[in-house]
C-alpha cells in the first residue's frame, strides 16, 4: 500500500509530516478562524491560552499588534511552502537542464557551465541572495526568483557527475546505434536514470528554501511587509521574549518542522532509491 | 611544489575579476541614483547633474568598471553614501570582527564535528545507529539563525549567563590595535578586556559552529566506514595492532581527506553565515555593515563587502587546496 519509496521509516515519517503542514497550510482560514491581520489593540502581546492571563479566544497568544500567533503561523505556513515548492522546482529545472547539457555535451559547454558553477559558489549563499534582492526588491516571487539563481548550482553539480557516469553506459551507446537523436537520448535513456537523484535533492532543497525565505524575511528583505512570513514574525518577537514567547518559539518550531520533514523525506529517500546505496544492503 | 599551488589557484584571479564585472554591473542596473542620493534632499537639478559628472556616472558603463577597478587596486574602495567616510575604513573596523567570530565558529564546527563523527562511527552497525543518524539529521534541520535565537533564550535570557550583544561590555575601553579583539587585548594584556571578549564570543560561535557541525559528522562517518573496507586496515589488525591506534593512526588521516575538503567548502557557507548570527548578536562586522548597506542601498559599500566574502571564499579554497597537497602525499608525488 505504501508506495516502496517510502518504506524506510525515515522517509515515510517526512512525507506524513510534510503532508500535514501542508493540510494545516491548506485549511488555515477554517483551523485558525480568526483574519491573521485582525488587531485587538487592547489585547496585545498576550500569552498563550493555557498559561496565566491567557485568553482562549487565542490558542497560541497575540503579537505586539493584537494579532492572533496562531492564525498567522498558519498562514505563515502557505507563505513557506509555496517558496519551498516553486524555488526547490524552479532551482531544479534550471540546474538541472544546465547540468544534462554539461554532463550529456562535454566539451567547451561544460567547461562554460562548470566556470559558470564556480563563479556562483564563489559567493556564499546568504551574500548572494541579499545582493540579489537588492536589485530585485521585496516580495514574494522576487524571493522566489532569487532563491533560484542563488541555488541552482546545487543541483547543478551533483547531477552533472552523475549524468557524466551515465552516458558513458552501454544503453546509451545503444540507444545511439539504434538511431536515436541526441535529444532522444537524453530524454529517454539519461533522464530516467537521474530522476532518483533529482527527487532526493528536489526534497534536501525545499528544506533550504523554506530556511532562506525565513533568513530574508528576518533582516526585512523578503517578501512584503503586509503578508505573513514566520521569518518576520519572529524579527517581531524579539523585543517581549519575556511577556509572550509563544510570538518567538510558535514559528521557531515551525521552521524547524518544515525543514526537519523536508530533511527526513530526503534522506530517507536517498536510501530507498539511491541504486548503490540498495545493492550495497543486498 | 609551490610551483603546482600556484599553477592552481591561476583561475582565482579571472574568477575575481568576472565577479567583480558581474556585481559591478548589477548593482549599476538598480533604479537608485547615487548621485542624487549623496546630496541634501534640496539640492537643485543642476547640482545633482554636477555631482554626477563629479562622480564619473556619467561615462559609459565599461569605463566606469576600469576606474573602480584601477582605484579599487589601488586600496582605494570609494565613499560609503550614506555614513559618509571611507569604505575602506569601514572594512577595516568590521572584517577583523568577523574573521575572529568565523575562525572561533570553525573550530567550534570542526571539534563537534570530528568527535560527532567518530560517536556514529563508534555506534555503526549498533541498534542505537539510526536513532543517532536520525538525531543528526534533525540537528541538521536547525538552521544557525534559530540556534542564535535558541541561545539568547536559554543561556541569555532565562539562565542570565552569558552576555549576548556586541563584543564587550559596555564599561570596558576597547583595546585598539588589529581589530582582533582577542589578540589585541591579550598581545597588550588587558586581561579584564579579553575576558569580556571571550565570554561575548562564546553563544554567536557556538550558535554558528554547531549548525554547520552535522554535515562534518557525516562525511567522517561516512569515510571511515568506507576505509574499514580496505585491505590495509585488515593488515594492520593481523599485525595485533590495537583498535584505538588503527583509528587513530591508520584510519583517521585518510578519513581525513574527504572531511577537509568539506570543511573548506562549510567554511566558505559559514562565513556568509556570520551575517545572521552579526545581525542577531548586534555584533559589529561586517555582516552588520552589508545589512545596513543593502538598506541604505549604499553602493560602494554593498560592492566592497560583496567583493571581500567572494576574495575570502577564494582565498579559504587555495589554503585547503594547499594543505590537501601537505595531507595528501599521492599528490604530491606528482
Amino acid at each position: 500500500m505504501i508506495p516502496r519509496a517510502l518504506r524506510d521509516p525515515r522517509a515515510f515519517i517526512g512525507a506524513v509530516l510534510f503532508a500535514l503542514i501542508a493540510l494545516a497550510a491548506l485549511f488555515a482560514p477554517w483551523i485558525a478562524r480568526v483574519d491573521p491581520q485582525d488587531q485587538d489593540l487592547l489585547g496585545t502581546l498576550l500569552p498563550a491560552a493555557f498559561q496565566a492571563g491567557g485568553d482562549p479566544a487565542h490558542l497560541l497568544g497575540t503579537d505586539a499588534l493584537g494579532r492572533d500567533v496562531l492564525a498567522r503561523v498558519l498562514y505563515g505556513a502557505r507563505t513557506a511552502l509555496s517558496v519551498a515548492l516553486i524555488a526547490a522546482f524552479g532551482a531544479m529545472v534550471l540546474g538541472s537542464v544546465l547540468a544534462y547539457a554539461a554532463g550529456y555535451l562535454g566539451g567547451w559547454t561544460d567547461w562554460v557551465i562548470g566556470r559558470t558553477v564556480e563563479i556562483w559558489m564563489s559567493f556564499p549563499p546568504v551574500i548572494l541572495a541579499l545582493i540579489l534582492m537588492t536589485g530585485l526588491g521585496t516580495g514574494l516571487r522576487n524571493v522566489i526568483l532569487a532563491i533560484i539563481l542563488v541555488d541552482w548550482t546545487r543541483f547543478c553539480r551533483v547531477l552533472r557527475a552523475e549524468v557524466v557516469v551515465i552516458a558513458r553506459r552501454d544503453h546509451v551507446a545503444a540507444a545511439r546505434l539504434t538511431g536515436f537523436s541526441h535529444l532522444q537520448t537524453v530524454r529517454r535513456e539519461i533522464i530516467p536514470a537521474t530522476i532518483p537523484l533529482l527527487i532526493t535533492l528536489l526534497s534536501l532543497e525545499a528544506g533550504i528554501a523554506v530556511i532562506a525565505e525565513a533568513i530574508l524575511s528576518f533582516v526585512g528583505l523578503g517578501v512584503k511587509s503586509d503578508q505573513i512570513a514566520w521569518g518576520q514574525m519572529i524579527a517581531d518577537s524579539r523585543d517581549a521574549i519575556y511577556q509572550a514567547p509563544w510570538n518567538l518559539l510558535a514559528p521557531t518550531l515551525a521552521i524547524f518542522l518544515t525543514v526537519a520533514a523536508a530533511n527526513l523525506l530526503g534522506d530517507g529517500l536517498r536510501r530507498t532509491l539511491d541504486v548503490r546505496l540498495r545493492e550495497d544492503r543486498a | 611544489m609551490i610551483a603546482t599551488l600556484l599553477k592552481r589557484q591561476a583561475t582565482a584571479l579571472p574568477i575575481l575579476l568576472i565577479v567583480s564585472a558581474l556585481l559591478f554591473t548589477a548593482l549599476r542596473l538598480l533604479p537608485v541614483d547615487p548621485a542624487a542620493m549623496s546630496m541634501p534632499p534640496n539640492a537643485t537639478k543642476a547640482e545633482v547633474e554636477a555631482a554626477r559628472v563629479a562622480m564619473g556616472l556619467d561615462r559609459p558603463l565599461p569605463e566606469q568598471y576600469a576606474i573602480w577597478i584601477g582605484q579599487v587596486a589601488h586600496g582605494d574602495l570609494g565613499r560609503s553614501i550614506h555614513v559618509r567616510r571611507p569604505v575602506s575604513t569601514l572594512l577595516a573596523d568590521t572584517l577583523p570582527a568577523t574573521i575572529e567570530l568565523a575562525v572561533a565558529a570553525m573550530l567550534i564546527a570542526g571539534s563537534l564535528g570530528l568527535s560527532g563523527g567518530l560517536i556514529l562511527f563508534a555506534l555503526r552497525d549498533n541498534k542505537a545507529e539510526p536513532l543517532a543518524e536520525t538525531a543528526t539529521t534533525l540537528m541538521m534541520s536547525v538552521p544557525e539563525f534559530l540556534w542564535a535565537l535558541l541561545f539568547i533564550f536559554v543561556f541569555g535570557v532565562a539562565l542570565q549567563a552569558l552576555p549576548f550583544t556586541g563584543r564587550l561590555d559596555p564599561g570596558i575601553s576597547r583595546p585598539v590595535l588589529t581589530g582582533f579583539l582577542l589578540f589585541d587585548a591579550a598581545w597588550l594584556g588587558q586581561w579584564k578586556a579579553f575576558a569580556s571578549a571571550l565570554l561575548h564570543l562564546v553563544l554567536p560561535a557556538a550558535a554558528l559552529g554547531i549548525a554547520f557541525a552535522p554535515p562534518i559528522m557525516r562525511v567522517l562517518r561516512a569515510s571511515l566506514i568506507d576505509i574499514y573496507h580496505e585491505d590495509y586496515i585488515r593488515q594492520a589488525r593481523l599485525r595485533g595492532l590495537s583498535e584505538t591506534r588503527i583509528l587513530l593512526f591508520h584510519a583517521l588521516q585518510n578519513a581525513g581527506l574527504p572531511t577537509l575538503t568539506l570543511m573548506g567548502v562549510q567554511f566558505g557557507i559559514l562565513f556568509g553565515g556570520s551575517l545572521l548570527i552579526e545581525v542577531i548578536y548586534a555584533y559589529p562586522g561586517m555582516g552588520n555593515l552589508m545589512v545596513d548597506a543593502v538598506r541604505n542601498a549604499d553602493l560602494p559599500i554593498i560592492q566592497a563587502v560583496g567583493l571581500t566574502y567572494c576574495i575570502v571564499v577564494l582565498t579559504i579554497n587555495a589554503v585547503v587546496d594547499a594543505l590537501y597537497h601537505v595531507i595528501n602525499p599521492r599528490l604530491r608525488a606528482r
